[in-house]
């Protein structure tokens, strides 16, 4: 009988990344990004050459006798700063805080909120309002000053912090960013929990965990990853945020938002750009590096396409 | 009075429309037929210069003496709504929601002339009671919501001649519509053109809708004319193979099998099903036997769809049970029952998962099972080449979609298929074949169905027994050859009368 049948045509090929590398936009992306990670991981070498590491200071070589910090010359490639420390060696120590600090901060928010949402969305009922309600009171909280509360709850009796700053500025920047991933997950969940797939799937009898793993799960994740990609700027910022207000990663260790800051507070920046332009220049290329990803991704994800 | 020559319409390097000609005369009906991407509809938008910058349009098209194509669009704007009138298919997209039906009407005429308000009201009034609207002075105040999907058509009708055209242009202006609303229109549309000799272009993928009013018919296919002329000579005599095709994909034959004393297998006893105020199922009982397909026939908001998603354990009637073999089950359906009971919806699009291949689609039911899987056997059994397997949903067609969906819901061997509408967004000739595959698959596997469709002609092809439903309650129960031949209730007359194509002999149970 077979051989009647009209035998099924080649069809095209479907691999996911080769798809994603031949979007452009996506393309861009991921050159801008691994640019970054290769730059952020090439720090110590860097340091290394130029002899200065990211938190020692240079009074002598650095500063002009008005303690004025000196431009690009041989031996500071991108000039100093208010300290006299290497504006590019920090900047690159920097690029690796801010990574550490942005990656996991929206990838614990994206499982989180996605737990959450999916959760709330497929079995409604009592469960969905009050997990609904958490989400609300959250988003309700302002993210600055409860951020500032609980970098003061962090302090010792000592006036040492209990936990890393850095690991406390990534909890804070989840605890906040997880509830537009569980609003957006919801959201998609109530809708496809009654799509006609789902319910061929009750019918042949399939567990809620089955149903929620390969049926919702699978449709959800290409929303959850590109937002993703957009989140992590955002997060990125946050951390920087935090550190321009000092309650993020403390000083002397650098990180782009720490660095802004201290450029904008003694305003040295207007004898010595390079000092605000680095750190102002990495952010960008960042944030425009994983903007690009995501809207590349979005595109190949599309079952339209 | 309006002709199309040597039309072509080209998009791109696509060539939607290669070389249509037709022409229809006052007072005479021609109708366009085709299946979905035959150029049906991109003729008449590329005539009437309703393509905008979408397309490159070559060849004549000629309104009385006005060539239109290539005309300006000034020009064709005041053709449009003063010497041709159109009616779309979906009266809910075509009509602004915060806008009244009389404002929308009456726009029809001010888009023209100047009128004053209290006589815009009156002509507006006028229309509404002319398409019969009941009650035009209320309701013309009235929003869309307020009016059903048949009422819509006739406001939209309204707008359409609001200014007497001269051509009236109809493009699936039925098909959204339930059977007996489709009927009261076309007559509506017939009436009017008797009374004001308009010229009617009725633009349909259906050869049963069309054969109650063609003068005249056009088939197309692929953007080119296949066969044309009276449509009387067309459904007696079609010459091209593609006409006598469509013409056997929409005759329908009985194939009923005898009602023998078959072991019942599903019992359905009082059940009710309420949403606040409204009875969506009410008291409704009935049983299929082993092997029997027993067809469940109502238009929209009769309930049928309720009823199916009860007996598939998707809901939880209000009261009533639901029993297999004697033994009661409601939701979540006990897992011995659940795997007996499987379920094929009307649209595949929305069905299979776009995430998933067909492979992993049709492991799921051995998967949660634990049961053995020949997936290549299972896809032969739809006549599917197993080659298929490793694809994705969009990359087949609409038919090839609603076989893997037939296959997943076999694939447990279930002693019941609740089929809801699973033919109804398939192209006719797409329906014949997926209802061949259905009628084979109940003979090799003796498997029940509750068949749950709007289509009459439908149901006389494939069911053994056919149930009525009207508002909810079961109106006429009884072996489908003799409902179809003495039905005991008026609705159900109703309904039968209102089958397309009957007049033509196109449907015999």
């Amino acid at each position: 009988m077979s051989d009647a049948l009209p035998a099924a045509p080649e069809a095209p090929p479907r691999t996911l990344a080769s798809r994603i590398s031949r979007e452009r936009s996506a393309r861009f992306g991921l050159i801008t990004i691994a640019t970054v990670v290769l730059l952020a991981g090439a720090a110590p070498i860097v340091a290394a050459i130029t002899g200065h590491g990211p938190t020692d200071q240079y009074p002598a070589e650095a500063l002009s006798e008005a303690g004025v910090p000196v431009g690009p010359n041989g031996d500071f490639w991108l000039g100093a700063d208010g300290n006299g420390r290497d504006v590019l060696v920090r900047a690159l120590y920097g690029a690796r805080v801010s990574l550490l600090v942005g990656i996991p901060a929206t990838t614990i928010a994206a499982v989180l909120g996605t737990a959450i949402g999916v959760v709330s969305g497929y079995f409604g009922g009592a469960l969905d309002r009050v997990l609904s309600q958490v989400t609300d009171i959250v988003l309700s909280f302002p993210f600055v000053v409860t951020a500032l509360s609980l970098v003061a709850l962090n302090l010792g009796a000592d006036g040492s912090p209990r936990i890393s700053p850095v690991l406390l500025v990534i909890v804070v920047i989840a605890l906040f960013a997880w509830t537009y991933v569980a609003r957006l997950t919801r959201g998609l969940t109530l809708e496809l929990r009654h799509r006609p797939f789902v319910e061929a799937a009750i019918t042949l009898g399939a567990s809620h965990r089955r149903i929620i793993l390969r049926e919702i799960l699978p449709s959800v994740a290409p929303a959850v990853i590109i937002y993703w990609a957009v989140q992590l700027p955002t997060n990125i910022v946050a951390e920087a945020t935090l550190s321009f207000l000092g309650i993020g990663v403390q000083a002397p260790t650098p990180s782009w938002g720490n660095m802004i800051a201290d450029a904008q507070s003694t305003s040295l920046y207007q004898v010595q750009p390079w000092f605000l332009v680095v750190p102002a220049v990495g952010l960008f290329l960042t944030v425009l590096g994983f903007n690009a990803l995501s809207s590349g991704v979005r595109n190949v994800l599309d079952p339209a396409r | 009075m309006f002709g199309v020559e040597d039309l072509h319409v080209r998009f791109g390097t696509a060539h939607a429309v290669r070389g249509v000609s037709f022409a229809v005369e006052s007072g005479r009906t021609l109708a366009i037929v085709g299946e979905s991407g035959s150029g049906k509809s991109v003729s008449l938008l590329a005539a009437t210069g309703l393509l905008g910058g979408a397309g490159v349009v070559t060849g004549s098209a000629r309104l009385g003496g006005t060539e239109l194509v290539g005309a300006s669009p000034g020009a064709l704007r005041r053709l449009r709504g003063k010497d041709i009138g159109f009616v779309f298919q979906d009266p809910l997209a075509n009509l602004h929601p915060l806008k009244t039906i009389g404002e929308q009407v009456g726009e029809a005429i001010t888009a023209h002339e100047r009128v004053r308000r209290t006589v815009l009201r009156r002509r507006v009034i006028e229309l509404l009671d002319e398409v019969g609207i009941r009650e035009p002075q209320r309701r013309v105040d009235d929003y869309p919501v307020h009016f059903s999907g048949g009422m819509r058509q006739r406001a939209m009708i309204a707008a359409a001649i609001a200014l007497n055209p001269r051509l009236l242009i109809a493009d699936e202006a039925t098909t959204a519509l339930d059977v007996t609303v489709q009927a009261s229109i076309l007559e509506l549309l017939q009436r009017l053109q008797r009374e004001h000799g308009t010229a009617l272009v009725f633009v349909s993928h259906d050869l049963g809708v069309v054969s109650d009013i063609a003068d005249d018919v056009v088939v197309l296919r692929a953007g080119e004319v296949v066969e044309a002329g009276p449509a009387d000579r067309i459904y007696e005599a079609p010459e091209h193979p593609y006409t006598i095709e469509l013409l056997s994909a929409v005759r329908r034959t009985g194939a009923a099998r005898p009602a023998t004393d078959r072991p019942r297998l599903l019992e359905v006893r009082n059940l009710n099903q309420r949403y606040a105020s409204v009875t969506a199922v009410d008291d409704v009982s009935f049983d299929v036997g082993q092997g029997e397909i027993v067809g469940l026939v109502g238009e929209s908001g009769s309930g049928k769809s309720t009823i199916g998603r009860i007996v598939s354990g998707l809901l939880r009637p209000t009261s009533g049970t639901v029993a297999l073999e004697g033994e009661p089950y409601g939701v979540p359906v006990p897992p011995a029952i659940r795997p007996r009971i499987q379920v094929v919806f009307q649209d595949p699009y929305a069905s299979l998962n776009p995430r998933r291949t067909i492979r992993a689609i049709l492991t799921e039911p051995y998967a949660v099972h634990r049961r053995a899987a020949d997936l290549d056997d299972l896809m032969r059994q739809v006549e599917l080449d197993p080659g298929y397997l490793e694809r994705y949903p969009a990359q087949l067609s609409g038919g090839q979609r609603q076989r893997v969906a037939i296959a997943r819901a076999i694939a447990l061997r279930p002693d019941l298929i609740v089929a809801d509408e699973p033919v109804s967004s398939l192209d006719v000739t797409t329906q014949t074949q997926i209802l061949a595959l259905l009628r084979r698959l109940r003979e090799e596997l003796d498997t029940s169905f509750l068949f749950i469709s709007h289509d009459l002609g439908v149901i006389a092809e494939l069911c053994d027994r056919v149930l009525v439903l009207a508002n909810g309650r079961v109106v006429e129960n009884g072996p489908t050859t003799e409902v179809f031949d003495s039905p005991s209730n008026p609705y159900t007359r109703r309904l039968l009368d209102a089958i397309p194509g009957r007049k033509r002999g196109l449907v015999n149970v």
